[in-house]
């Protein structure tokens, strides 16, 4: 046997069964979502193979029969999503920069402290995590009994079931995703480059805006695309705070499949999201590469 | 001509994070004539780099004064100080080009996009890097780094350029070349420069004068040869190069070593200590009273261009010597008497700390 089909069968043999495990399990039903998306809904779940480009024309306008027809909420709901995730990813970031900041100049024995904390919310179930913000966003809950406790307001704010809850829920839920990746590019960060920049002549925020921030673009835009895509496609967070009047694309997904049981539709409204999240990557790989240049 | 930098009793002390305080600088003053080169010479922990902080103004004093031109600058910011420094790690930054390294200081001024391109191209021909502008810092050896930092520093033409043991990072003979190109830039220039370094080799050939710290003191502020020569104190003249240090005991009109040699010398009695370089030891007897010395040698080292044995004296102690190779080499064990002329001795008086 000759050394090189040799090496080739070695290879196979190591990447052969990763790669038939990801082939089938991993694009597989990515397959079947594309296709079942092209189908016509089966009376009682399921499908009926009958090829249809109505889920489509549902959510994007040329549907026009007498039971599949466009209605423009789809739509109104995607670009909401797109309104909280982004929303998402920028609060995130303002707390997750400077966070990640002050922790990379701790001692390293309160460092490795601070970032446990940064991820001690994994450990616990996120369900109860966001039960908790309703104890505290409720009328009757925390926020509300001590404003109106100080007097601040009289009656109780609306927090829950609002944008702004949704949000913050997620902008919670996220933090730890926005923070590592921002925490990896500030630590690595010399110090030595700002004191370069004041050394020649920069003011605090011309050395913020020409050293700093450019230095750790690879941490944001990394640690934006890792928030903005689960924050895109959640349903937990707005099921437990948004409740019926904050519904992203998530949850429409979610009752496509579990209670309008129309996987066909389901799968469109996923593709819509999958094609949102591609796109997306593909420009920051072009920024990416153009920042290289 | 005023002074071109003035420190007037620096002082300043860390909190350790024991609770305790470390003095970092412990009342140092000194000046600085323009186009001078002066070194800061010093084991780790003296306080050199501190004192080069504070004149940069990343570390403000706790007590003193700094001047530069005439101006205090000892509450100034940083970025407000006529001076540049070249970092020890050089500190470029990497997401920049190299033409952007050397214009940052004239781009944060605010300088016109000509008048930029232009210094640009000047700086880096001057540190021998013409046409590599357009390069990524990361592209660049580690000489070639170097020398970005330098053009980079001296592009805003500072009044004062500091340097952050720049050369330490590089490999002997880069190191070598690059004294020297330091040296002829520094002439070419014309302005001050304050190098902080822990090689005495490269403090000795560079500097118009050095300074030794230790303790967050000056120890002695001198030009070279005159601290190898005629060190003031015994830190000093064990610090800079290779020493033996005999005690002595003056009666007024000689000193007398240990064995019973004398030689003359017109100082007041007391104790004192005699400083015989290793390179003042000499196989033949010169002209001329002189001191000499028995023992058996304990080591050699072949440097090259000479020995250095280690000669046990007994009576005196270990005394360190440099041969120059011509005959037979020195072997361990032989006995071998060695010669110093005994005019001109320098001797450090005990009183001196």
């Amino acid at each position: 046997m000759s050394l090189a089909r040799r090496k080739f069968l070695q290879l196979l043999g190591l990447l052969g069964g990763p790669t038939l495990f990801l082939l089938v399990f991993f694009f597989g039903p990515l397959l079947i979502m594309v296709v079942y998306s092209f189908l016509t809904p089966g009376l009682y779940g399921g499908v009926d193979w009958i090829f249809s480009h109505l889920n489509y024309g549902r959510i994007l306008g040329w549907a026009d029969t007498r039971y599949e027809k466009f209605d423009p909420v789809f739509l109104s709901i995607f670009g909401r999503s797109l309104r909280l995730a982004a929303l998402t990813v920028i609060t995130s970031l303002l707390i997750s920069y400077p966070a990640a900041f002050w922790i990379s100049r701790m001692t390293p024995g309160r460092r490795d402290f601070a970032i446990f904390l940064v991820t001690l919310p994994f450990f616990v179930s996120l369900i109860v995590r966001l039960f908790a913000w309703v104890l505290i966003l409720r009328p009757t809950g925390f926020l509300n009994q001590g404003l109106m406790g100080v007097g601040l307001t009289a009656q109780p704010i609306e927090f829950l079931y609002t944008d702004f809850a949704v949000i913050l829920g997620m902008t919670y839920v996220f933090i730890p995703f926005m923070f590592l990746p921002l925490y990896g590019s500030i630590e690595k960060l010399d110090i030595a480059q700002i004191e370069a920049s004041a050394d020649l002549g920069a003011t605090r925020f011309q050395t913020f805006r020409k050293v700093v921030l450019p230095a750790t673009m690879p941490g944001i835009i990394g640690g934006a695309i890792i928030t903005f895509i689960p924050a895109l496609g959640n349903f937990i967070v707005p099921s437990v705070l948004g409740g019926a009047k904050v519904l992203m694309i998530g949850n429409l997904i979610e009752q496509q499949f579990l209670s309008a049981r129309n996987w066909p539709f389901g799968s469109a409204l996923a593709m819509l999201v999958m094609t949102a999240v591609l796109v997306l990557l593909v420009v920051q790989l072009r920024l990416a590469r153009h920042g290289e240049h | 001509m005023p002074a071109h930098l003035e420190i007037i009793g620096a002082r300043k002390a860390f909190r350790t994070p024991e609770g305790g305080t470390m003095t970092a600088l412990d009342g140092i003053s000194l000046k600085l004539a323009s186009a001078e080169f002066l070194t800061l010479l010093g084991p780790s922990g003296c306080g050199k780099t501190t004192l080069l902080r504070t004149i940069s103004g990343f570390e403000t004093l706790d007590d003193g004064d700094i001047v530069i031109d005439g101006v205090a600058v000892t509450q100034m910011p940083a970025h407000k100080r006529p001076v540049n420094t070249v970092f020890q790690r050089y500190a470029l930054f990497n997401h920049m080009s190299v033409a952007r390294n050397v214009g940052y200081a004239l781009e944060i001024a605010g300088k016109s996009k000509r008048e930029i391109t232009a210094r640009v191209g000047e700086m880096l021909e001057l540190v021998g890097l013409s046409g590599m502008g357009k390069r990524s810092v990361s592209q660049l050896s580690g000489g070639q780094q170097q020398r970005v930092a330098l053009a980079r520093a001296l592009a805003g033409k500072p009044k004062l350029l500091l340097l952050d043991e720049p050369l330490s990072a590089l490999d002997k003979n880069l190191r070598q070349k690059m004294q020297q190109e330091l040296k002829s830039i520094q002439r070419e220039l014309g302005i001050g420069f304050v190098f902080v370094t822990h090689d005495q080799e490269e403090a000795l050939t560079m500097s118009d004068r050095i300074a030794v710290l230790a303790h967050g003191r000056i120890q002695q502020i001198d030009a070279p040869s005159v601290l190898y020569q005629r060190p003031a104190n015994l830190f000093t003249a064990d610090f800079l190069g290779e020493s033996n240090l005999l005690p002595v005991t003056l009666d007024g009109m000689s000193a007398h070593l240990a064995d019973g040699q004398s030689f003359e010398v017109a100082r007041p009695s007391g104790k004192a200590t005699l400083l015989l370089r290793p390179e003042a030891l000499a196989v033949t007897p010169p002209a001329g009273p002189s001191l000499s010395f028995s023992g058996r040698i304990t080591q050699t080292y072949y440097s090259g261009k000479d020995h250095q044995i280690a000669l046990d004296t007994g009576q005196l102690g270990p005394l360190t010597a440099l041969i120059r190779t011509g005959g037979t080499p020195p072997e361990i064990g032989a006995t071998v008497t060695l010669h110093a002329p005994a005019h001109g001795l320098h001797l450090i008086d005990e009183t001196a700390a």
